[in-house]
């Protein structure tokens, strides 16, 4: 895709500088490559401009201008994505994190108002004054952004009772492609209508660009109880996880960790004192009303020791609530010790389903010789194998590609999905016929038509192109020469 | 026509697009007509569609054909001591397609939302004959573009459901329900604060005006009736009830008040009025008298802060003044209409940029407009806005 700068090319950059300021327009390779990649290491490919307007105002400038001079674009907040989505391939990244006001907070209905770039963690921190907080807690929590959020409808592992992303937001004033600005979704009463702000959150950029989401906000619980259950075996752990679904009892979060990932993280500064020699852990976290927390607590500890735990604790305070969950949000991070690469997957199967999929995922490892390790959402049955491996190793990383593809398949044959809460991106397109009929996918490719009609925001990502009938045979979107 | 097959809709629907035959969708047929202004002639039935089609109870979700009703749902979950906690007014013979197309909610959507919260998955014949399936069958999922959303309150118009799959959620060990009667408007005030700062959250908290609480036999004549139900396990139940003594004085009801409230409905218009939820006791004060008023009867439900209105066809106009009065004085709210004339249906119910982007995707999924043409309100297949003054609710949300 590399040319040589048009003056076309060169009249864009100054055209954005005269938006944003000389300093917030960067073009130079050293400068951008930082913007190469996203969370997901293994996919790199360089913007050929990168925008970072300051305002809501300059957004829309930009964003008008673009679409003016007819290039495509890809919105990004903090980088911290897993599916490879906010990665700019030869075109203009817009990058979103200095949009970050908190606009207001409403205690009286729970509610916040908030800028694209205001990282999830911070909204939690500014809600806490109120006793609210904000209840999806994705892993990289301290540096993802709510416009991210949005994007990808992110999940987390508190997402078990409270909900995603989509089930906490209220109303997103929305920039499109073309540069209209639209309310969707309704912050003074019931959505009437067609739910357009649904179909928004999860879009993964290609519908536009949130400029203000409207969240709703979480009550802190009253009570709080953190156990950690010991088992010698996987399967046992997963049969636990059913045994806790079935009760009816909602866990806050209900984690597992395996020996792999224990490991990494007990030698990690994120120690979290988890037992070294377990097969696997879970972190189950309940909360609510003090009132009948403890008998619910006793059952979840009865039904780990009946399917075979060797040892349930409980965390006696919050600090030591917190050194338990910081092993568990730090994993992916504690695992970059180990190899250099790391991939990640996100599918999600039936809660009944998780010992034989575990078993089949051991298997499959075991076949490709790679070490799959397995950190996940186990109450959503959303799992995260994960293989860190040296992509610097051809040999090693077609391995780690066989094993990840044979995985998805299995996941998918036991009913499951390809992505839980990290989105389909670049990553998973090539699971997307898999999973989705072609007339579905059409489907999804007309509706991203509606939002963008000159297909210019984040192009070729979600749905593969071949899938898209009417968009056969037309000719790409104009890319933006490299400087 | 009635169909027992998606391919059978599907034929249908591709026989239609050839013959150009706008079609009007039905289910039950048990709620379908609730007078919006519907351009069709020939019907496609999609309720001989029914029956599970695969429900494991350890993973608490169900798939089902679209013609399954509510009822038959309850009964297979109540088996294994599940629900489908959807509990919307009116016959238990709805149509779980139906139920999902009109995005219908009750009481308990104060605990487990509404079907935007509970549809993981749908399959839908699209306005082109295409079969499309949306989400799928776990519980959480972001495979591509959400097109379960959208298929959720479409009314038919982007696809008939054909089948769809639902999260469940285990029946509460203890379930009970008390009746508190709030005298004045500041006990509804204190009620509403007391549910947004409790540590508890009730199964469902619906405030009733006298008339309606009358009619299912509960309160006093002179006063609202809250109805607080709360489901969990028993010391927490308990605590919850003690607490909420300081409402007012409860008298525990048998838990069929709540299949009594939702068939007694009456006749006329039934609408919704919602504004930002700790907005109810005032959004209660404006709207309840002035329907008991005119005959009617009024429901709240007071953690979501919608009010709930059924009143004589003859009282609808007069209503809408009321309502345009209380936006005229900057107190801004939303009106979702469930059954009434087709006046109240043909004002547009967006405009501008939205209105646009809502008929770019009506006509993304049926662009010959064959698919209960008209049923979402005049703006849905037409890119203008509509002739006359916009709708007076949503006049106020572009405010």
């Amino acid at each position: 895709m590399t040319r040589s700068p048009t003056t076309e090319d060169i009249a864009l950059t100054a055209r954005l500088r005269a938006i944003v300021g000389e300093r917030r327009v960067l073009v130079r390779p050293g400068e951008l490559r930082a913007y190469e990649s996203d969370g997901l290491p293994g996919y790199q490919s360089r913007p050929s401009v990168a925008v970072f307007p300051g305002t809501r105002d300059e957004t829309i400038a930009v964003v008008r201008l673009l679409a003016e001079l007819a290039i495509p674009f890809v919105p990004r907040g903090a980088g911290t994505g897993l599916s490879g989505g906010s990665l700019a391939d030869g075109v203009v990244l817009l990058g979103l994190h200095r949009l970050s006001r908190i606009m207001s907070i409403d205690p009286d209905n729970a509610r916040a108002v908030v800028e694209p770039g205001v990282v999830n963690a911070t909204l939690t921190r500014a809600a806490s004054a109120y006793g609210l907080h904000y209840a999806p807690d994705p892993s990289s929590q301290t540096a993802c952004t709510i416009g991210g959020n949005v994007a990808e409808n992110a999940g987390g592992p508190h997402c078990l009772k409270y909900g995603v992303t989509l089930n906490h937001v209220v109303a997103v004033t929305a920039l499109l492609p073309g540069g209209e600005v639209v309310t969707l979704g309704n912050a003074d009463g019931e959505q009437d209508g067609y739910d357009l702000l649904g179909a928004f959150i999860g879009s993964e950029g290609c519908f536009g660009i949130a400029l203000d989401v409207t969240v709703s906000l979480a009550r802190d619980p009253q009570a709080v109880r953190t156990l950690l259950a010991d088992f010698s075996s996987v399967d046992d752990a997963a049969r636990a996880v059913s045994g806790i679904i079935a009760t009816g009892i909602v866990p806050a979060a209900l984690e597992m960790m395996d020996n792999a990932i224990i490991q990494a993280v007990e030698a990690s500064i994120y120690a979290a004192g988890y037992p070294a020699d377990a097969a696997a852990i879970l972190l189950i976290e309940l909360d609510g009303a003090a009132a009948g927390i403890d008998e619910d607590a006793a059952r979840v500890a009865g039904i780990c020791r009946d399917a075979g735990a060797r040892g349930v604790r409980t965390a006696a305070d919050a600090a030591e609530r917190a050194r338990l969950w910081q092993g568990r949000k730090k994993a992916f991070g504690a695992m970059g010790r180990i190899s250099p690469h790391l991939v990640v997957q996100d599918a999600v199967v039936p809660r009944t389903q998780l010992p034989a999929v575990l078993a089949a995922i051991q298997a499959i490892g075991e076949r490709h010789g790679v070490n799959v390790c397995n950190v996940f959402h186990a109450g959503d049955g959303n799992l995260h194998p994960n293989i860190g491996y040296d992509s610097s190793d051809p040999v090693q990383a077609q391995r780690v590609h066989d094993a990840m593809s044979e995985i998805m398949a299995a996941c998918i044959a036991a009913g499951g999905t390809i992505t839980g809460e990290h989105g389909v991106g670049l990553d998973k397109l090539p699971y997307m016929d898999a999973l989705f009929s072609p007339e579905s996918l059409a489907a999804m490719c007309a509706l991203r038509e509606v939002f963008d009609p000159d297909r210019r925001a984040n192009p070729g990502k979600v749905v593969p192109v071949h899938s898209c009938r009417e968009w056969t045979g037309a000719s790409p979107a104009r890319t933006v020469a490299r400087a | 026509m009635t169909h027992d097959s998606t391919e059978s809709i599907a034929a249908q629907v591709r026989a239609a697009r050839a013959s150009r035959t706008p079609l009007r969708v039905v289910g039950g047929a048990s709620w379908m007509d609730a007078g919006a202004p519907c351009d069709a002639t020939d019907r496609i039935e999609a309720g001989a569609l029914r029956g599970v089609v695969e429900y494991e109870p350890g993973d608490l979700t169900l798939t089902a054909r679209a013609g399954s009703t509510l009822a038959e749902l309850q009964q297979a979950t109540a088996a294994h001591g599940q629900w489908l906690p959807l509990d919307p007014a009116g016959s238990a013979d709805a149509t779980l397609g139906a139920t999902i197309a009109t995005a219908s909610w009750g009481p308990l959507a104060a605990a487990y939302g509404t079907p935007r919260d509970q549809v993981l998955g749908c399959e839908v014949v699209t306005g082109t004959g295409d079969v499309v399936r949306a989400g799928g069958r776990v519980v959480k999922n972001v495979a591509g573009f959400d097109l379960t959303r959208l298929m959720v309150g479409a009314w038919g118009t982007l696809g008939v459901i054909t089948e769809a799959t639902v999260r469940l959620r285990a029946r509460p060990e203890v379930d009970e329900t008390l009746a508190i009667v709030l005298g004045g408007a500041e006990s509804i005030a204190h009620a509403s604060r007391w549910l947004r700062t409790s540590a508890f959250t009730p199964l469902a908290a619906e405030l009733l005006s006298p008339a309606r609480g009358a009619a299912v036999g509960v309160g006093s004549v002179a006063a609202p009736v809250l109805l607080l139900r709360a489901g969990g396990n028993a010391p927490m139940v308990r605590e919850l009830m003690r607490a909420a003594t300081s409402l007012g004085d409860g008298q525990p009801l048998d838990s069929s008040v709540w299949h009594r409230l939702g068939t007694s409905d009456g006749a006329g218009t039934t609408f919704r009025v919602s504004a930002a939820p700790a907005r109810i006791a005032a959004l209660w004060a404006a709207t309840a008298s002035v329907v008991e008023g005119a005959g009617g009867t009024a429901q709240a439900n007071l953690w979501r802060g919608v009010v709930r209105c059924t009143i004589p066809a003859a009282g609808t106009r007069d209503f809408m003044g009321v309502l345009k009065d209380m936006l005229a004085a900057g107190h801004p709210a939303t009106l979702v209409r469930e059954r009434g004339p087709s006046w109240l249906w043909e004002q547009a119910s967006s405009d501008g940029a939205l209105a646009a982007l809502a008929a770019g995707v009506a006509r993304a999924f049926d662009p010959d407009h064959l698919l209960n043409p008209g049923i979402m309100g005049r703006s849905t297949h037409e890119s203008g806005p509509a002739d006359g003054p916009p709708h007076p609710a949503l006049q106020a949300r572009t405010t």
